[in-house]
This record gives structure tokens, sequence and C-alpha cells, in this order.
């Protein structure tokens, strides 16, 4: 509100240069990983297990940008819900559109 | 005598309110005061009604006879088409929160603008460029897809004006986004002190919730109009079965805002409601965390339910199953609002102002309309009811009979704090009367023709149903007539109305704490909020002897 | 008596719009108000997600014989340049809150650098797919004009079209700019290993055997969606790079200081979240078939 002040530690004072290059650096390795993952033939564990391993190296990097570039991790709780609600919304738009696909007669995912 | 002389003498006297602060153009069409941006929506959104009004009486006079001989086909095509573009695009979606939203919310706050004014007045120009171009395109020719744009029709098949109305709908999602997001950093962040968010009024929960339904639904609608586009001019086919694409696809997309976007439609709308029944019943609100709470989840449920509209179109059976289960959950809030209401006004004590008789209106309207949707979400009678006329009767309950009633309730009741003069309150209650007769004379007989089997978006239909749409197209004049009579009275009271005062109602609102009109800083001293919503006693300030002699002179 | 008037005297500091009591307020609405546009962008995107997601699960095959066709070098090199960019850009807000002009400008400058190779990156791809006949919409490929000189080989089945990656290129003509594509090799592939879903049983094949012409349909939708994502993509990299246009002039203006640096961060937020998107459409575009080339 207008009055209240910020209690909240801001990231000028958490965050600094060999810290923002470490998170650079993850994010690198994750994105070579992500690369050569790509080529390896998981299917025999299970159909789709390599956009899964796709998606989920794809998650954590979206999740270092987010916390330490974006800032979120020093943010009010109001930014994190605008964070991880949007990530909600998107999966009900994913889910009840699949729902109808996955269960028609030519379903996706049948044989 | 100067402009801003003649002004300042007509509105609030000498001392300089938002109207006579200011008389050049520029200070209008450059202005971030918020209840400026509010009045210009105020003449744009009533232009679009009387487009979208005019097209209607179009449809009407030619459903009077069964044969298409009044429009061809493919015109009557173009003419529901452009009804509905106009009336859902340019007309209810922006109509309350654009304007009503605009100018109050930052008063009923306590603070001084909202906080992005510049992006308010962003918001009114994109409404403004979105506007013009279907404008334009409606000259050019128009579209004839309906306003639902189906494909493959819209992308293969239609020789009309798709991308161009199309781009204007895009833009003008902009101006929603934007005021949607404007709302709710302003409802967050500018509240004056005191005002915490259980203090609020039910009208700012109201449009908090469709905030949320205009930021997280509108960017969908505008990728499909961008697919559908680029559809058109690339022709690839990916709505085109024969080469592998979907048409469900577009549909899909389509809803996802759509659905949610009535819910822009009528939720704020029910935020007025909220206020004229406590208001006028003269007590406080009958369960206000409920009513806040259900605004909230009929946000977030109305983002489940699209499929409803896909029935038949070729979804599956049991997406439809879920859909459907899920559209009867999201009635559940809107009726918890109903009773509310009602228990509010029990031992209230009620009167029968203008604003007054079309909330109660809107209550057996919305009534009406929302049980005929349960009817429309049932598997089994939507195989028969689909693409009837008991689908344009159910939606018109709502959009109209709801939201239009809303609105016209709401104009009225604020109508003396934005321009300080009160309408004639004869010709108010006349034209309420008028507009409800009409409305139900000319949507009633629809549900009846739509059970009977006549299939809406027809130009021309079998002999039997001629009887029931004369009724309607009779129904329809009479509407008209209600509806354009507040353009008249409303505008008759700029210049002859007399002067409102702060708080003509006698009501505890924020808002009629200030002048009226109110000046650009909303007040003079930013207040402090140490009391409760709509506390009809001495705590909120209201002269009680006042207010026990206003209501023994009352009529 | 019911209601208490406050009358403080606000000192208002530079940079304070007259809306707001006092920093912190306009602060805080800044904030809010970025982070609801990037939820709206989010759902923007996650439209064409959405179109990408149902398709691909009907037709991954095409999908993954589409994809193998781009080039992941220059897809992951893209990627890193991004990643660079974003922690430069991230630098840029650090310096603007340490009240350092100089560096926020070097900062703006390389963050506009890596922007432009992007872009330029983009460019390299999308002239390759134009030659190559990939670009989904009739007439905006390569005219390539019919050889008479040229010796003609029996066309083989598509199927046994071969896909070595050092072959050389052949462009068959082309003289209305269509969408061209032979390979339909991976469609033998997951028959054999029984990995085709039954929308891919009924798409790819006429009368039991495999129809070219259907799956190249197929495979250009997949193009479709590839060229609407990354273009939509590229368009709000433009955006961002006149976004940073503007911060550069007002940067080296000296308006940012450890007292006012807010537009700085929201341009990186903005920015990131650009990053963001790409970072999931490398993996979903460019490699999602990599696995089944042996």
């Amino acid at each position: 509100m207008a009055t209240e002040h910020n209690h909240e530690h801001h990231e000028h004072d958490h965050m600094n240069i060999p810290k923002y290059i470490g998170i650079f650096m993850i994010l690198v390795v994750g994105t070579v990983l992500t690369y050569f993952a790509a080529t390896i033939d998981m299917d025999g564990i299970f159909p789709g297990a390599n956009t899964l391993v796709a998606l989920l190296i794809a998650f954590t990097k979206m999740t270092f940008v987010m916390l330490f570039f974006m800032h979120v991790y020093w943010s009010k709780r109001l930014i994190w819900l605008a964070a991880v609600g949007s990530f909600f919304w998107l999966a009900i738009m994913f889910a009840y559109t699949m729902q109808d696909y996955v269960t028609r007669a030519d379903g996706v995912f049948t044989r | 005598m100067s402009a801003q002389e003649a002004t300042s003498s007509i509105y609030g006297g000498t001392k300089l309110n938002y109207i006579t602060n200011g008389s050049t153009l520029k200070s209008w069409l450059l202005t971030k005061d918020h209840k400026r941006i509010a009045i210009m929506y105020l003449v744009t959104v009533s232009m679009f009604f009387m487009m979208g009004g005019l097209y209607a009486s179009a449809i009407r006079l030619e459903l009077l006879t069964p044969a298409s001989d009044l429009l061809e086909t493919a015109t009557y095509n173009k003419v529901f088409t452009q009804h509905g573009i106009l009336m859902i695009f340019f007309f209810l979606i922006p109509s309350i929160p654009a304007i009503l939203g605009n100018f109050l919310i930052p008063i009923m706050i306590g603070a001084k603008d909202l906080a992005l004014p510049r992006i308010n007045l962003l918001s009114l120009y994109f409404y403004w460029l979105g506007g013009g171009l279907t404008l334009f395109a409606l000259m050019q020719g128009g579209v004839d897809t309906g306003w639902t744009f189906y494909t493959p029709y819209s992308t293969t098949f239609s020789n009309s004006f798709v991308m161009l109305v199309g781009l204007g709908i895009f833009i003008n999602g902009f101006s929603s986004i934007l005021t949607g997001l404007n709302f709710i950093v302003t409802i967050h962040t500018m509240r004056a002190p005191g005002m915490t968010w259980f203090r609020l009024p039910l009208f700012v929960w109201a449009h908090y919730a469709v905030s949320l339904v205009m930021v997280l639904g509108t960017p969908v609608v505008a990728i499909t109009i961008l697919l559908l586009a680029i559809e058109r001019l690339a022709h690839v086919g990916i709505f085109d079965p024969s080469i592998g694409g979907d048409p469900i696809l577009f549909q899909h997309l389509f809803w996802f805002y759509s659905h949610p976007a009535v819910y822009i439609m009528i939720l704020p709308g029910m935020g007025v409601v909220s206020e004229l029944i406590s208001n006028f019943s003269r007590k406080k609100i009958f369960g206000y965390e409920f009513i806040a709470f259900s605004s909230i989840a009929i946000a977030v449920f109305g983002f489940l339910v699209w499929g409803h509209h896909m029935f038949v179109s070729g979804q599956s059976l049991y997406a439809g199953l879920v859909f459907s289960f899920l559209t009867m959950v999201v009635a559940v809030p809107s009726a918890i609002k109903m009773f509310n209401w009602t228990a509010t006004m029990y031992k209230g004590s009620i009167s029968y102002d203008t604003p007054m008789l079309y909330a109660i209106g809107f209550m057996g309207l919305f009534l009406i309309g929302g049980l005929t949707g349960l009817f429309l979400g049932s598997m089994g009678l939507v195989v028969h009811l689909t693409d009837t006329y008991f689908v344009v009767a159910h939606f018109h309950y709502v959009m109209v009979g709801g939201q239009v009633i809303a609105y016209l309730g709401g104009i009225h009741y604020w109508w003396p704090k934005m321009t300080g003069r009160m309408y004639s309150e004869f010709w108010g209650k006349i034209s309420a009367m008028l507009v409800f007769i009409g409305f139900n004379l000319t949507f009633f007989p629809q549900f009846i023709l739509g059970y009977q089997g006549m299939p809406r978006r027809y130009a021309s239909y079998p002999a039997e149903f001629q009887v029931l749409n004369i009724f309607s197209t009779a129904g329809a004049s009479v509407l008209g007539v209600g509806l354009i009579m507040p353009a008249v009275y409303l505008m008759h009271s700029l210049v002859f109305g007399k002067p409102a005062g702060d708080n003509p109602w006698m009501h505890p609102g924020l808002e009629w704490r200030t002048s009226s009109p109110p000046p650009t800083e909303n007040f003079e001293k930013m207040p402090v909020v140490t009391w409760e919503a709509y506390e009809f006693g001495e705590e909120s300030g209201l002269d009680l002897e006042e207010a026990k002699r206003r209501e023994s002179v009352a009529v | 008596m019911s209601s208490q008037y406050s009358d403080k005297f606000v000192y208002h500091e530079p940079g304070l719009q007259h809306q707001f009591d006092d920093m912190g307020q306009q602060e805080e609405s800044v904030s809010i108000g970025m982070w609801m546009f990037l939820v709206q962008e989010i759902m923007f995107f996650g439209g064409l997600f959405t179109a990408y997601l149902v398709f691909r699960s009907r037709y991954p095959m095409a999908f993954a014989a589409g994809s193998n066709h781009l080039d992941a070098f220059w897809g992951g090199l893209n990627t890193l340049v991004l990643i660079v960019s974003s922690l430069t850009m991230a630098l840029t807000v650090y310096y603007a809150q340490k009240s350092k002009r100089m560096m926020q400008v070097v900062m703006i400058l390389l963050t506009m650098f890596f922007g432009a190779v992007f872009l330029g990156v983009k460019a390299i791809e999308y002239t390759s797919k134009y030659n190559d006949g990939l670009i989904p919409v009739t007439g905006l490929n390569h005219k390539y004009k019919e050889d008479k000189t040229a010796h003609h080989e029996d066309a083989k089945p598509c199927w046994e079209v071969s896909h070595e990656p050092n072959a050389p290129v052949h462009h068959p003509p082309n003289p209305s700019g269509e969408f061209q594509w032979a390979d339909c090799s991976l469609v033998k592939y997951a028959s054999d290993k029984n990995l085709l879903t039954d929308a891919e049983k009924i798409g790819y094949y006429s009368n039991g055997v495999v129809d070219a012409n259907k799956f190249r349909d197929k495979v250009r939708i997949f193009y479709f969606i590839y060229f609407v994502m990354t273009g939509l993509h590229a368009l709000h990299m433009v955006v961002g790079l006149g976004l940073m246009t503007w911060l550069l002039w007002t940067a080296w203006r000296g308006y940012y200081t450890a007292e006012y640096y807010m537009p700085v961060e929201m341009s990186g937020l903005y920015w990131h979240f650009v990053d963001i998107v790409w970072i999931f459409l490398f993996p979903l575009l460019y490699l999602l078939g990599r696995h089944f080339i042996h």
C-alpha cells in the first residue's frame, strides 16, 4: 500500500558479478546437456522419454533465469504468484485441449 | 464569457472539476485523467452500441417474414456477423470496465488516479484504432463468417474482409489487456490508508476478477486471430482436415478466450448490481466475502468450461462430459450471488429509483438466462438445441437482460457523480419499464422458437415460425424505444438537469464523499478509511436525519 | 467524526509520477504492471505451443523428420547467444543499481550486439530454408528453373531416400516456389518399430503404401509452426532491440542511478522473458527427432 515500507531484502544485497556468471555457466551447461541428450535414443525407457528429459532441462534453465536473472527469488509473493500462476494457466490450456484429442477414436497415443 | 467560464457556470460553479479543468481539444485527447478517459470511452461505446443496434433492427425487420426478402442471404450473413462483432468486442467487453471502472475505481479506493495513467490513455487509443479499422472494413463490405470466425470457411472460402476485421479485433484486444493490467496494479498498490481488501466495494472486487480474465484470456484470442490471418494468407492448411489439419483446433483456441469473455462481460455487471442492491435497500450487503470470492471463482472456473460451445463440433465424448460437468459447477458462484442479493433486499428499506429498477430487472432476467445456460450445458439437450434460437435467446438474456441492464443501471446511478446533474426520474422509470417489457417480448418467444427447431443465422425460415417472429420484432421496437430514451433524457440533463450535489442518493460509498463532478485529483484531501463497506450509519459520514427526510418526501 | 483526512506534504523525488505518494509505491506498481504484461505474453505464446502440442502428438514422425532438417548447430549457437545476452542484461541492471553509467552503457551495447547476432543467425537459417524449399507457402521458395540438361534418375520411393548428413544437396526444379519434401524414411523406421500413431497410420498412407505427398503435407504443418513460432519470437527480439535503443540513449544521459533504476530492471524482465521462450523453442523445434538418426 501507499505508506508501507518495503522491508524485503533486495537482490543487490545478495547477487554480485561472480554469482551472475555462476548462473550463466549453469545455463550453458544445461544447453550443452540438452543438445547431447537429444542424440541418445531413450525410447527404450518409454516412448517420449527424450521429450521429457528435454522439457525437464528447459524447465530448470527457465527456473534459474526467473529466480536469479529476473530476481523473482527476492520478489513479493504476488510476483511469485504471477510467475507460477501463468504456467498453471498454460497447463489448463494444454490439458483441457489435449483431453479432447487423447480421447478421440483416432487417439493420439493409441497404436 | 470564456469557454472555461461558461462550462464552469454549468458544472460546479467556480471551483475547477475534471470537466472544467482544461477545455482545449488537446487537454482531452492527451489527458492522463482517468475520468476524462472514461467519458471519451462513454461517447465511443455509445456510438458502437447504436451501430450494433442498427444491425439488430435490420435482422429483426428481415425476420418479420419467412422469406429472405428484405435482405439477401449473403447480406444477412454479414448483418448478423457484424451485429455480433460490434456488440461483443466494441460494446459489451469495454462497456462497464472502461467507462464506470475507469471513472470510479480510483475514487472508490481513495486514489488520485489509476496506477498507470499513460497506459490507460494508450488503452483508449488502441480501442479507437481497432474500432476505426473494423468500421473501415465494414464500410468496404464487411465479414460474413459469424462473429466466431469458424474455419475452414473463414480461412478458405469466405470472400469477405476477414483479415481486416481480424486486425481490428486484434488491436482492440490490446485495449482490453492494458485496462485489465492497469486495474490489477491499481487495486494492489493505490488503495488509501485503511482501505483493506475487505473494505473494498464489491464493484472493485468484480473488476479485479474481470481484469484477471482480461489479462489471461485475451492474448489467446489474439494468437488465434493471428493464426487465422496467416492461414488465410498462406493457405498451408492447419485447419484443413484434407491435409491433416484440424478445424476443431481453431475452435479450442477461439473458445478458450471467448468463453471467459462472457465472464468479462457479466462480472462487472454483477459488481454494479451488488452496489445497487445494497445501496437501494439501505442495508449492508449480505455475505460480502461470499460475493467477493464468488467473483474470483467465476473468473477462474470460467476458464475450464469452453468446450460447452463445441459439444456437437467433433470433440470427443469424454471431453464433452468433462466440460458439461464443469459447466454445472461454474453456475454455483453465480447462484451464490443471486441468493446474497435477495437476502440483502430482505427487510431492507427499498426505494424504487431507476437504478434499482434496472438491478431488480437484472436479477430476474439473469436468472432465466443463467438457468437456460444449464439446459444448454447438458449433453442430451444440447444436441437438440445447438444452433437454434434457444441459444440466441439464452445469450441475449444474459448479455442484454444481464449486462446491458446492469450497465444502464450503473450509468443512471453514477450519472449525477460523473456530470453533477440529476436525470429525470420520471422518464428514467418509464424507459426502464419499456426496456424490461420490450426485452422480454423480443427474446422470450425465441426460446420457444428454438425449442421448436428454428435454426439461428438463417434469413429465411418455415412459415410456421412467423407468428413468434412477429412478436419478437414487435418487442424489439419497444426495446429500441426504451434504449433510445435514456440517450435523449440523459443528454437533456447535461444542460437542464438539477444540480446533483455530492451525495444525491445519501449512500455511504467513498465516491459520494467528493464533489459531483469530482475535481481532477478526485479528493480535496486524500481520505483515510476507518469504516467498513456499506455502512449505513454515522460512522460512514451519512447524515441520517437528512436521509430520513428525503425518504419521506420521495415518490 | 467519521473520516480523517491525511494532509501530508509530499516531497516529490525526481522521476516520481504525480499519482504516486512515494517511490516505493511507484516501483511496486511498475513491477506488478510489467509482470502482468509478461503473464499475457506467456498466454500469447501459449496458444502456439498448444497448436504445436496438438499437431506433434498426432504426427510425431512428420515433426521429427522436419525437425531433423533444421540445423541444430545454428539453433544451439543462438541459444548460447541469447543466454549470454541475458547475462549482459542482468549485469546492466546490476550496474544501474550501482549508479555506474559507463558500465551500464557497455552492457547495453553488448546485449544489443548479441541480440543482433541472434537475428543475423535467424536470417542465415531462413535463407537456407528458402533455398531448400522449406517455406510452407507456395511462391515463397526459391524458384529453381527446370534444368533440361541434367540427368534424371528414376525417382526412388520416398522411404528409401537417404539422409546422409554430408550428401550433396540436389535442388529439384521448382518453378512455382512450392514447399518441397522428399524424405519419408522415418515413416518406414517408425512403422517397423510400431511407433506410428493411429492418425499417422491413416495420414501418411494411400492404398496401404506410404504416400509422399501426404507425408509432405504433414511436414509442411511442422514448418508452418516453426516459422510462426520463431518468427513471432524474432519479432519480439526486434521490439526488444528497440527497447534497448531507448535504454541506451537514456542510460548514456545518466538517468539511471541507485535511486531510480526501475526502467532498466523492467526492460531486463522483458529481455529475460524473450530468452525463456527460446529456451523452450530450441529443444521442442530443433532437437525432437535427433534420437532417430543413426
